[in-house]
């Protein structure tokens, strides 16, 4: 029999945590990271199919990739059939492979598991699923969990949105396919909790007499929230649960595309669609590195040679062909983490032929997200409408989660309930301390 | 893009929340700042167009890629032309050079014959002064044959072959024989980094003062040559880059500070981005790098004339960047008043130049140093190796 951990796969960071049923130990599974305990859900897959996770998924990202060379072979995928009223031919299809690339990144794993449109992907020679994916991820973990511990690891908790999808048959499919992904990655036996009451476990460590709770788990991929009676393990009582698909990577897209997309072109190469559709492709970081193609690369010189905003559309050229996606993408994160704590930020990225520089306050953060804000503040109200009670009988509002420490949302927060109600449990481990808290117990 | 929008939108983050207004103020300084640097830039190119320096410039580029190709089809092709010419007797035409440089640009140039080099404690003198406006002037040993980039602390670079280079007299060196490589406007010369042999190596090193690294692999380097511009490689403002290497991907880098700490990694381990990979004290600065490949041996002089040798073994790999390295010397020997001017991995047949404060430039053959231990001089400012791989 092995042992029983809890792990928190989360859109944007992970972590792993066993309990002794004294102490909450959060394992340090990845050493390069500033916060050992926290691990990026980042894959990184090599040519040779190795497979990093965290950091060194990451790390390895940049050495491989910034500023290498290319080199595109056109590759035959398959072949479309055209039938009209009096013809039928069949025309072949052509793609272009970069045949350097030493790699593959991925990112938001677990956005796929809510979106249920996603198989998976081609990478080079192989074919993964989304379960294969996510079970090589997992895998990962359970390797370093076991090589902390010592000990073979067997059971596991696993953490899992209060709605993966508004759909209750695409919920439960995924729900599904986390545990038949955590069986491939080896464990036995497979159980799960809700992420927020998972956090709510937690916080009862630190509570002397009952208290009705609002746990605000507020991460990169979802935001999910829980009322609960805590602090007396035989009443323990779940009033209301609700989620909702918004969190902190619908704020980055939103500051990019209503900020940074002009860098690129927005605004002035609208006209042609083939630039339109790669200036689009901006806010969407997946889909970016698959655009250095060279068609692309084609589409683009023309058009900066024609003198249709040559700067803005060789900025584009540069992010897209030099792989500074992945940077791009963390400096909007990293400006929009910064805000938390001040009132302005410089988005910036400068190499010798791309300057971006755009000053960014929290004042113009909060208009971008107005929107994710009112809907995020319906759902909070209904929430503690379903819970049968009023927000003076909250006697406690825990803010877990990344995305919770955006000043907008405790001053949301503190406006319903009062500010003196609102705590923050450990911003990025609490769910998975709580995780391994239920794993114990299962 | 700064939009009427956008300066309403600060505003209103100023009213909200007036603590924002300093940062806010700071961030548009610094950009303004940044953005007078880069006007001033594209002003002096535009003037250059204008005066069609522009093409002369380009013209004498081509000109020098296309010499640098040249040599690299005989070192490659014909063997190795520069040790032929060192191994053969003394009536051998000069191959090699010996240049000091300072950060005005001044480089002057001494051509070394066989002679120079077979006869050990050749010295040469400086005339006059040898720090100009509080520059310390810098050493490079190359073969004549060699193409040079010339790197400015803003990043910018400059090509040039050493032959275009005059040669000074060797009886009284004198910057005002100089040849210079222009700083524009506020600029110093931080290197000179010899890149005929750039093709074939895997990575360029760039290192600053401060100990931050950055590694740039073999095509994106040759764009940065190609392109003028190899970055500032710092991220603070008072630091400078101080050296520059070619270098195989598992060649083990050192960085040697002038307080008596050295930093060992393999070259693959550096970051791609500029970062702290040394941690090194507030009044310390790094005064050399070099990559160990096959030699032996490492050799550390110190100001006061000390030649210091040990094995290779000695070095440790750091596992991670911000580490405080090996010491060199003790402490007691650094409160002395004792410090590093120059190191560099070695063999017995290689060469040095040592250069005093008083303008005493002196040759060494390495295996004279391992012997006495000393250079015998004193008040030394900076110390070169120039070895059997450089001449390959």
């Amino acid at each position: 029999m092995g042992l029983k951990v809890g792990i928190d796969f989360g859109t944007s960071n992970s972590g792993v945590a066993v309990f002794d049923g004294h102490e909450v130990h959060l394992l340090p599974v990845d050493r390069k990271s500033a916060l050992p305990e926290v691990v990026k859900s980042i894959l990184y897959i090599t040519r040779d199919f190795k497979h990093y996770i965290g950091q060194e998924a990451v790390e390895l990202y940049y050495r491989h990739n910034v500023g290498r060379l290319r080199r595109f072979e056109k590759k035959w995928v398959g072949e479309l059939e055209f039938r009209g009223a009096d013809m039928f031919y069949v025309r072949d299809v052509y793609t272009y492979v970069d045949v350097l690339k030493p790699g593959r990144l991925l990112q938001l794993i677990k956005s796929a598991l809510r979106a249920g449109n996603y198989p998976g992907t081609q990478i080079f020679d192989r074919y993964y699923t989304l379960t294969d994916l996510i079970s090589v991820y997992l895998r990962s973990l359970k390797e370093r969990a076991e090589t902390l511990l010592q000990e073979p690891i067997s059971e596991v908790t696993l953490g899992r949105p209060v709605k993966f999808s508004e759909d209750a048959q695409r919920d439960r499919q995924a729900e599904d396919v986390l545990r038949q992904v955590a069986n491939q990655a080896g464990f036995q036996r497979v159980s799960f909790e809700l992420e927020p009451v998972a956090a709510a476990l937690f916080y009862e460590l630190t509570l002397e007499q009952p208290q009705n709770v609002l746990i605000f788990d507020f991460g990169g991929g979802t935001l999910d929230i829980t009322i609960m009676r805590l602090g007396d393990q035989r009443h323990r009582k779940v009033y209301a649960n609700n989620g909702i698909g918004i969190a902190g990577s619908d704020f980055d897209r939103a500051i990019i595309e209503k900020r940074l997309m002009p860098h690129f072109g927005k605004g002035r190469a609208d006209l042609d669609p083939d630039l339109l559709e790669l200036v689009n492709a901006v806010s969407d970081w997946v889909a970016l590195p698959d655009l250095s193609t060279p068609p692309a690369k084609y589409n683009l010189e023309r058009a900066i040679r024609e003198g249709l905003a040559p700067a803005r559309l060789k900025t584009l050229e540069t992010l897209i062909f030099n792989d500074l996606a992945f940077s791009f993408y963390n400096g909007v994160e990293s400006a929009k983490i910064a805000l938390s704590d001040q009132g302005a930020t410089v988005i910036g990225l400068q190499t010798n032929q791309l300057d971006i520089w755009e000053l960014y306050t929290r004042y113009q953060f909060e208009r971008d997200i107005h929107e994710h804000r009112e809907k995020i503040r319906e759902v909070l109200l209904q929430t503690v409408s379903d819970s049968g009670l009023e927000a003076e009988q909250i006697d406690a509002v825990v803010k877990t989660g990344g995305s919770s420490s955006i000043p907008a949302f405790t001053e949301m927060l503190g406006e319903i309930f009062g500010a003196e109600k609102v705590k923050s449990s450990d911003t990025f481990s609490s769910v998975t301390a709580g995780l391994a808290i239920r794993a114990r117990s299962s | 893009m700064i939009t009427h929008d956008k300066i309403d939108e600060w505003i209103n983050e100023v009213e909200e929340r007036p603590a924002s207004a300093p940062n806010i103020i700071r961030y548009i300084a610094r950009r303004l700042s940044d953005l007078t640097n880069r006007n001033e830039e594209l002003l002096n190119e535009n003037i250059a167009l204008r005066l069609g320096k522009k093409v002369e410039e380009y013209e004498s580029r081509i000109a020098s890629l296309e010499y640098q190709l040249e040599i690299l089809k005989r070192q490659v092709s014909s063997g190795v032309v520069a040790e032929e010419m060192l191994s053969s007797n003394a009536s051998a035409p000069p191959t090699v050079s010996l240049l000091v440089y300072n950060g005005l640009g001044q480089v002057l140039r001494v051509e070394l014959d066989s002679l120079d080099l077979i006869s050990t404690n050749s010295s040469f003198r400086f005339s006059k002064q040898i720090v100009v406006e509080g520059f310390v002037p810098r050493l490079l040993i190359t073969s004549t044959l060699e193409e040079l980039l010339f790197v400015f602390d803003s990043g910018r670079a400059v090509t040039a072959p050493v032959v275009a280079i005059p040669s000074a007299g060797k009886d009284a060196l004198d910057w005002e024989q100089a040849f210079i490589q222009e700083p524009r406007g506020s600029e110093e010369l931080t290197t000179i980094l010899p890149i005929a042999k750039m093709t074939l190596a895997e990575l360029c090193i760039q290192t600053s003062r401060r100990g931050f690294v950055k590694k740039m692999g073999e095509s994106f380097f040759e764009s940065c040559v190609t392109n003028l511009y190899v970055g500032t490689g710092t991220k603070q403002k008072q630091d400078k880059t101080c050296s520059m290497q070619l270098c195989e991907k598992n060649d083990l880098f050192v960085m040697v500070s002038k307080e008596g700490r050295s930093f060992t990694m393999e070259a693959n381990q550096l970051p791609l981005t500029i970062e702290p990979a040394f941690q090194i004290g507030a009044t310390d600065h790094i005064v050399t790098t070099f990559t160990v490949s096959k030699k032996p041996y490492l050799l550390f002089v110190t100001n006061n004339g000390k030649a210091v040798y040990r094995d290779i073994q000695w070095l440790e790999q750091a596992n991670t960047f911000r580490t405080q390295g090996q010491l060199v010397f003790s402490k007691a020997r650094r409160d002395s008043g004792t410090w590093i001017v120059g190191a560099a991995a070695v063999d017995e047949k290689d060469w040095g130049a040592a250069l005093t404060s008083d303008g005493d430039l002196r040759l060494y053959r390495v295996n004279d140093l391992f012997e006495n231990g000393t250079l015998g001089i004193s008040e030394v400012v900076d110390f070169v190796i120039y070895g059997s791989e450089s001449r390959n």
